[in-house]
């Protein structure tokens, strides 16, 4: 059973695609080769926050799990985190988040890049 | 060839089998190969991009330039493409790193230059950047501890112990290996109290033990900041002190990990001159990230002020799809023109190319330098 998640950029740029249930949202990213730069640069294994995601307050309660230990740390490390912040490898898909909506943090080339 | 006794020797320490005293079958049909067509010659195209006349690079019409409408990747240029590396020299190196369990960065960063680099140049001196795996040979040995947006290192919270055999047994393989100029390098290790630097000295030391002639380049980590691991290094015996500032200062926090810091990294550097100023000092930058020209100026001169000695500019490739992707491929003339920046800006030396890259042909740039201020200074 596939499950659909768009990724909203900076932007206002949406990229959807999907993802089987099991998978984290940094394989959606990277299976399907979305155009989100530099995301899930240490592969998953909780040691950057380059797949941080922002969720709505709703989405952010309504996940299973909250951010412990490891993911708290590196979404600290962030900065540019806010309190509805998870990281992407972290967030494990279910039939319930068919449909999730997250949003990408600005990066300095959504202003370069003209 | 004296090398391969040498390796006898240690791989009879190590148990490693290795047959030296008559070749067989397979040895003889392994040469053979090797010196044998390359892949090249059978690609249905008798003359590869390669020999292109770098003067029709000017022609180039390609896009080199990301703008808001580019959904994909750029196009390579034609000065960036290199030839698929192959050779002798190549694969005798990869073959006897692989028996010694060592990594290196050219390997496990994909440079491009690997093939020119470890193939010798047209002195025959082959320029190598081992890494220096401050983990266990139990596994790939070659994991970092940070998550930065241009390497494809592979990254872990904990990657296994050092092995404390390690800066023997690499001491000895490079000091075999008839090198003039060796650097060395590492990952970063945020997870060990002195973030490997004792580890990193030792090998130093004892490659001057056995080769005492030989130039070392350690082309170190930020240790986070920690002065007194940058002192260990410096006290190590080494010759030139690299630490790359990767990029410019508004771009740091996004190309580089959280952990590192464009003002940390700086302070590391001019820590180095104030605990010995004779110390070579050297830093590299990444082009083509979506930085300015007066924001590369900048970073120039704040390395100079740090005391930095040489630079060393490259462009900025894209190594896995997971990775930044190229903001501008920087054309030839602009990388000449920096070349011309830093000259004035009176660096030891700078190297300034596309596939330029930190340690590309160290050896022979510093050794040049080291003429050319001969010459001026009897002059």
């Amino acid at each position: 059973r596939r499950v659909e998640i768009t990724f909203v950029k900076h932007d206002g740029t949406r990229l959807k695609a999907k993802g089987k249930v099991g998978e984290s949202l940094l394989d959606v990213v990277v299976n399907n080769g979305l155009a989100l730069e530099g995301y899930g640069a240490c592969e998953g294994t909780l040691t950057c926050s380059t797949c941080q995601v922002i969720l709505t307050q709703e989405d952010y309660d309504r996940l299973p799990d909250s951010p412990e230990g490891e993911e708290s740390d590196m979404l600290e490390l962030a900065r540019d985190s806010t309190p509805t912040s998870r990281l992407g490898c972290q967030i494990v898909l279910s039939e319930d988040l068919d449909g999730l909506e997250v949003n990408v943090p600005e990066s300095p080339n959504d202003i370069r890049i003209q | 060839m004296s090398g391969f006794k040498h390796l006898c020797s240690i791989s009879s320490v190590n148990k490693i089998p290795y047959r030296l005293s008559h070749k067989s079958h397979l040895e003889a049909l392994k040469e053979r190969i090797i010196s044998g067509p390359s892949l090249q010659d059978f690609i249905n195209n008798p003359k590869p991009v390669l020999e292109d006349d770098p003067a029709a690079w000017k022609d180039y019409d390609g896009r080199l330039k990301r703008t808001k409408e580019e959904k994909s990747r750029l196009r390579l240029p034609p000065w960036l493409k290199t030839s698929i590396p192959a050779g002798k020299k190549f694969s005798e190196l990869k073959d006897q790193l692989r028996k010694l369990n060592l990594h290196t960065v050219c390997e496990e960063a994909r440079c491009p230059n690997i093939g020119e680099c470890w193939g010798g140049g047209e002195h025959g001196t082959a320029t190598a950047t081992i890494m220096v795996v401050t983990l266990t040979v139990l596994l790939l040995g070659d994991t970092c501890t940070r998550g930065c947006r241009f390497c494809s290192v592979k990254t872990s919270r904990t990657p296994p112990p050092p092995d404390p055999n390690e800066p023997v047994n690499t001491a000895t393989a490079i000091a075999s290996w008839g090198l003039d100029y060796i650097v060395l390098t590492s990952v970063d290790r945020d997870d060990l109290p002195d973030g490997g630097s004792n580890h990193f000295a030792e090998t130093v030391r004892e490659l001057k033990k056995r080769k005492s002639e030989i130039l070392v380049e350690c082309l170190v980590p930020d240790f986070r900041g920690d002065l007194d691991a940058v002192k260990t290094i410096v006290d190590s015996g080494l010759d030139v002190y690299a630490h790359n500032i990767e990029t410019v200062e508004a771009l740091t926090p996004f190309v580089r990990d959280r952990r590192a810091k464009y003002r940390q990294s700086l302070a590391t550097l001019e820590a180095v001159k104030k605990f010995n100023p004779d110390m070579i000092t050297k830093s590299s930058i990444m082009l083509g990230l979506g930085e300015t020209d007066e924001e590369v100026r900048q970073t120039l001169v704040d390395l100079k002020s740090a005391g930095v000695d040489c630079v060393t500019l490259g462009q900025y490739m894209q190594p896995t799809k997971r990775h930044l992707l190229v903001v501008e491929y920087v054309t030839p003339e602009k990388y000449q023109y920096w070349e011309k920046v830093g000259n004035d800006m009176k660096f030891l030396y700078v190297a300034s190319g596309p596939l330029v890259r930190s340690s590309y042909k160290a050896g022979e740039f510093f050794i040049a330098s080291i003429l050319k201020n001969r010459k001026s200074s009897t002059a």
